[in-house]
């Protein structure tokens, strides 16, 4: 779990730090080198068909790319533990209609859903992270939804509730703190979802517009000239493809770690 | 002529011995029983030497003169497959889901190596462990048939290949206590009719005194004790022995005088809880039926009933921790509001206790904050360190024990916590819901020892819901029997043994003796 | 069983109403109209260009007119590319779509439940380890990075396969197929790795054991069908996002498919043909889960009282 976490830490730390020291930033046009290789002209890994930096567009981007999942991630994160909290605690009706509202979104063309946002509403970075994310919460949600049912039956709640304990209080000071790590868990794993959704709308055009730009801009731009210069498509692919790998494997490992101690605590009852 | 013969057997698992030095004979038509606490190793014994747990075996065990220590697993294999039948625990999930009671048969019968079996052979199977209807039931998946009829059929295919030993891994523990005495019967009565050798292990020594010929007492992998059944559960000679036959109540023992009761304080009248059915197809089951009770100052009394008889509903509704769909709920002439109006002052009266020790503490907060929570919500005042300290020592437990958390908590400790949690909102009565064979039988009688001084000190009102009779008998001033949601019958202990009335009385009465 | 078709079809023509109609309204109170060309139109022929295309009229009349139509199997005109109606781009493009999608479903299954199974297997070993891994990769390579390198490997630097349109015979499949059917795969052999490594844990199975059954017909018998429940309920709507979404795929590839008239009507605004897409793919998805439902019944007769 170790290794895959600072891996990240070191991209994301490079890509908020690196800017700062290039001498060049993501936009500005060196004329006098326009679609050079790596190591020319005091540029890194060369640069574009407009004479941009390579690397610092590939910083810049992996910025954006991180900033909006983490973003976006949140507003799933408050959204679906929101959800499925009432959802769980307040059972009975209110339960399954909040359950088959989730259920018919969870049916709704997921992918379709998120552009038809971008069309309908414009393409704002802003909207981007908040249309992901207003899908993204439904896993949260089932996932918040059940374990709160799980623990509502649980003796210790009751025995809240017999000691004068009010419902709000109980669901606050009792349940939330249990359900907390494996929200976690799964905040882990939606982050490497949202970079995936927003890599891929930028690829198709409809994510972050110019003159910014995120991995799936500069991968997309890079398939179109990868004849020429293969490295340019290998690296922010290969950065895009580290920090999906390596937060769902430390998000899964930590899930099932849960799971087990979880598994553990009930077979030793 | 011996059909298994262990001698000097043990497990290891790793380089840790679980098992050491167990010695024992069974012969044909015999039933020999394991018996201990859970971790005595005793279902390791009776598994490992079948090639069936996690374990080495050491030492010798022989099955009719062949040594299986050591065995290859496809020999092992093979050996189980035309020699020996198992029963386990589990009947509700030991049976393949998307296979028919025919498939198992057919399996099983096959599994030495014969033919098919026809459908005339497979209904005189299903005929002989006692199955009704056995017709409809051979066509039947797993999960149409109730928990008792899934442990009549994984019977009749632990024997459907004609074994000359049954191992029966607490083959009744999983079942409601009113079916353990039949399907005891059953499994005992197959071994004497078809010559079968019994292997029996089980943590209930009241269920296999009786039918055991030999019994082997066993203590953290250790035999402490072994002779005849009778023998032992009438003089044991080790310690151990003689506390968990003390610890272990029953219909036959003495009753102790209880301590006296005043005025009443608790009057149900007419309480009935129904749930609606789940899915779209509505419909009601009433949990609980016009429900009537008084409970008196210092006295207990005990609800007994099998599972999904309404026991703990109803309780959870006297203590206003479930729903109630009629009926009244009284304290001294005051009406007890329904669970959401309850108040401060109502909650303070009742206070309940789930035998459930590892769900009942909230794993992230420490024993203290636990403990303080009843007096902090209701009295409205945060207790002082000290009074946790007193708390703790009423329920035997060191002062030190309020930093803990309940992990670091063992069963019959976190048990402790609870109680010292209820007795921080000053109750007069005591709500003790007790889960079947949660607690050892040692550390159980502990607690109910405990639940004893306290009554005693505190003069305590308390409701005990218990599928167990005789430790009902033991331990209540009057006794409460449910059936299928209602009150059937309900009289003092002396009363109820002496002059039972009803079938479900007399049932429950059959099936702890 | 009968019973269970008859109530999931039940409620799937209301979510279906429900999608067509909402998608509609998003379209319809969007800012822009496809008309709003760089050049503004004169207002009389904008006004013939809406009546034409029935857009004067209000939005439930609209609404409704527009039910009725699809229910005859037409879907109007599109408005982008104007001498085709919806009904023929989608016939044009979805057999495509389909083919490339079913191919990639099969072979993501095939790959995904031998090496899942074969995993659960060797549970604990290395081979468990690696295969997982492998797994994980799979699923968290983004096709539009996977597409590209494999064009770049097996398309340019090798040769061996054509890497954009649809030439002669089977070979322009091949490494869109591999590429859509990755992720799939990555996901089907975790997915039924849990399943199986779950069920051997059961005791049904130790039952099964204990009867000294061989370990192969345990598999077989006893554990295999449970095991592959989670694959089934996965599979459903991932079969519908097979068939229809492999946008990038397409895009990458240079495959007339149904993802890129897709996207490309909704940069344009084409709301007929988005409102095709979004209903065939809303059917899809409705009859996939059908089709899981009536799969989980074969795989588990719990499941088949619903």
């Amino acid at each position: 779990m170790k290794i895959p976490l600072i891996l990240v830490a070191a991209i994301i730390l490079a890509a908020l730090l690196g800017p700062l020291i290039l001498p060049w930033d993501h936009a500005s046009i060196d004329w006098d080198s326009v679609r050079v290789g790596l190591l020319s002209d005091g540029h890194i890994l060369g640069t574009d068909d407009l004479g941009r930096d390579r690397l610092a567009r590939l910083l810049v981007g992996t910025r954006i790319t991180v900033s909006v999942a983490l973003a976006a991630a949140l507003v799933a994160l408050v959204i679906g533990v929101i959800w499925g909290a009432i959802a769980g605690w307040v059972g009975g009706r209110t339960d399954e209609v909040m359950m088959r509202i989730v259920d018919g979104l969870y049916a709704l063309p997921f992918m379709f859903v998120v552009i038809l946002l971008m069309v309908v509403f414009g393409r704002s970075i802003f909207l981007v992270f908040l249309g992901i994310g207003a899908v993204e919460w439904l896993t949260m949600a089932r996932v918040v939804r059940s374990e709160v049912m799980a623990l509502k039956n649980r003796p210790f709640v009751l025995a809240a509730e017999a000691s004068g304990s009010s419902g709000t209080r109980t669901l606050i000071r009792h349940i939330l703190p249990n359900v907390a790590p494996v929200a976690v868990a799964y905040l882990m794993l939606t982050v490497p979802q949202v970079v995936m959704v927003e890599s891929f709308l930028s690829f198709l055009g409809l994510g972050v517009q110019e003159p910014l730009t995120s991995l799936g801009i500069l991968v997309n731009e890079s398939a179109e000239a990868m004849d020429v210069n293969p490295a340019a498509l290998l690296l922010p692919g290969g950065v895009l493809v580290t920090i999906i790998v390596c937060l769902t494997l430390a998000g899964e490992r930590f899930r099932d770690r849960l799971t087990r101690t979880g598994r553990a605590a009930e077979s030793a009852s | 002529m011996s059909v298994l013969q262990l001698s000097g057997f043990g497990v290891d698992i790793g380089e840790q011995r679980l098992v050491s030095d167990v010695s024992l004979e069974i012969g044909e038509g015999e039933i020999v029983a394991l018996a201990g606490a859970s971790g005595s190793g005793k279902s390791l014994t009776a598994i490992t030497p079948f090639g069936l747990s996690a374990g080495n075996g050491t030492g010798s065990a022989r099955l009719g003169g062949e040594e299986l220590v050591h065995l290859p697993e496809a020999e092992m294999a093979k050996l189980r497959a035309q020699k020996i039948g198992f029963v386990f625990q589990q009947p509700l999930t030991a049976l393949t889901p998307h296979r028919s009671v025919r498939q198992h048969l057919q399996e099983a019968a096959m599994q030495a190596g014969g033919g098919a079996p026809t459908t005339r052979t497979m209904l005189a199977m299903l005929d002989a462990v006692g199955l009704a209807d056995p017709q409809a039931k051979l066509a039947q998946y797993p999960h149409r048939l109730s928990g008792g009829e899934r442990q009549r059929v994984l019977i009749a295919c632990a024997i459907a290949h004609g074994p000359k030993l049954l191992v029966a891994d607490e083959p009744t523990s999983a079942l409601d206590a009113s079916l353990r005495r039949d399907m005891m019967g059953l499994l005992t009565g197959l071994c004497r009719k078809q010559n079968m050798a019994m292997l029996l292990v089980s943590h209930d020594l009241a269920s296999v005194e009786r039918d055991a010929d030999r019994l082997l007492l066993l203590k953290n992998g250790e035999v402490v004790e072994q002779g005849s059944a009778a023998q032992i559960s009438q003089k044991p000679k080790s310690g151990y022995g003689k506390a968990l036959m003390a610890a272990t109540p029953r219909l036959t023992e003495e009753m102790l005088t209880l301590p006296d009761t005043g005025e009443t304080l608790l009057e149900v009248r007419g309480l009935s809880v129904r749930f609606k059915k789940p899915g779209w197809r509505a419909g009601y089951l009433d949990a609980v039926k016009d429900a009537s009770l008084t409970l008196a100052k210092g006295e207990t009394l005990a609800i007994v009933g099998g599972s999904g008889s309404g026991k703990s509903t109803l309780g959870r509704a006297i203590a206003g921790l479930g729903p109630v769909n009629a009926g009244e709920i009284t304290w001294q002439g005051d009406l007890l509001p329904p669970r959401k109006k309850r108040t401060a002052q109502h909650r303070r009266l009742i206070q309940p206790v789930f035998q459930d020790p590892v769900a009942s503490l909230n794993p992230r907060w420490r024993v203290a904050d636990s403990i303080a929570e009843p007096a902090e919500q209701i009295l409205g005042t945060r207790p002082p360190e000290a009074r946790i300290a007193e708390l703790l020592a009423e329920v035997d437990l060191p002062a030190e024990f309020a930093e803990r958390r309940a992990a670091q908590l063992s069963g019959g400790q976190a048990q402790r916590v609870a109680i010292a949690r209820a007795l921080s909102a000053n109750p007069e009565m005591l709500l003790i819901d007790a889960a079947p064979s949660a607690l050892d039988p040692l550390v159980a009688d502990g607690v109910s020892r405990l639940f004893r001084k306290i009554q005693q000190e505190r003069g305590l009102s308390m409701v005990f819901i218990t599928h167990d009779l005789a430790l009902a008998r033991r331990c209540a001033h009057r006794i409460a029997v449910m059936d299928a949601g209602e009150i059937v019958e309900m009289a003092t202990r002396e009363e109820l043994f002496s002059t039972p009335k009803t079938e479900a009385t007399k049932k429950l009465i059959r099936a702890s003796s | 069983m009968g019973q269970l078709i008859l109530r999931r079809l039940m409620t799937a023509i209301p979510t279906l109403l429900a999608i067509i109609i909402l998608s509609f309204i998003l379209m319809r109170i969007a800012p822009g109209g496809p008309f709003d060309g760089e050049r503004p139109l004169a207002p009389e022929t904008r006004a013939a260009l809406e009546t034409a295309y029935g857009l004067d009229k209000s939005l439930p009349e609209q609404v409704v007119q527009y039910i009725g139509n699809i229910l005859t199997g037409d879907f109007g005109p599109s408005l982008v590319y104007r001498d085709f109606t919806v009904t023929e781009l989608v016939a044009q493009s979805l057999p495509i779509s389909l083919l490339l999608g079913g191919l990639a479903l099969i072979l993501a299954s095939i790959l995904g439940i031998s090496a899942g199974l074969f995993a659960a297997l060797r549970a604990g070993k290395w081979q468990d380890e690696v295969l997982m891994l492998c797994a994980t990769l799979l699923t968290a390579l983004p096709t539009f990075v996977t597409g590209p390198l494999l064009a770049l490997i097996f398309g340019l630097w090798f040769g061996w396969l054509p890497v954009s349109g649809q030439g002669d015979g089977v070979s322009w499949l091949i490494l869109p197929v591999i590429a859509l059917s990755l992720p799939v795969a990555g996901a089907v052999a975790k997915l039924a790795r849990a399943g199986l490594a779950g069920q051997l844990g059961q005791d049904h199975i130790r039952a099964a054991r204990a009867r000294g059954i061989a370990p192969l017909t345990i598999l077989r018998r006893h554990a295999l069908r449970p095991a592959l429940v989670p694959v089934a309920s996965y599979l459903g709507p991932a079969a519908a996002g097979l068939l229809t979404g492999a946008v990038v795929i397409e895009t990458v590839f240079g495959l007339p498919g149904l993802g890129r008239y897709f996207v490309q009507g909704a940069l344009n605004r084409d709301y007929p043909l988005v409102l095709a897409v979004v209903t065939l793919y809303a059917s899809l998805i409705i009859l996939f889960n059908l089709a899981a439902d009536l799969i989980y019944g074969w795989l588990d007769p719990r499941m088949r009282e619903g």
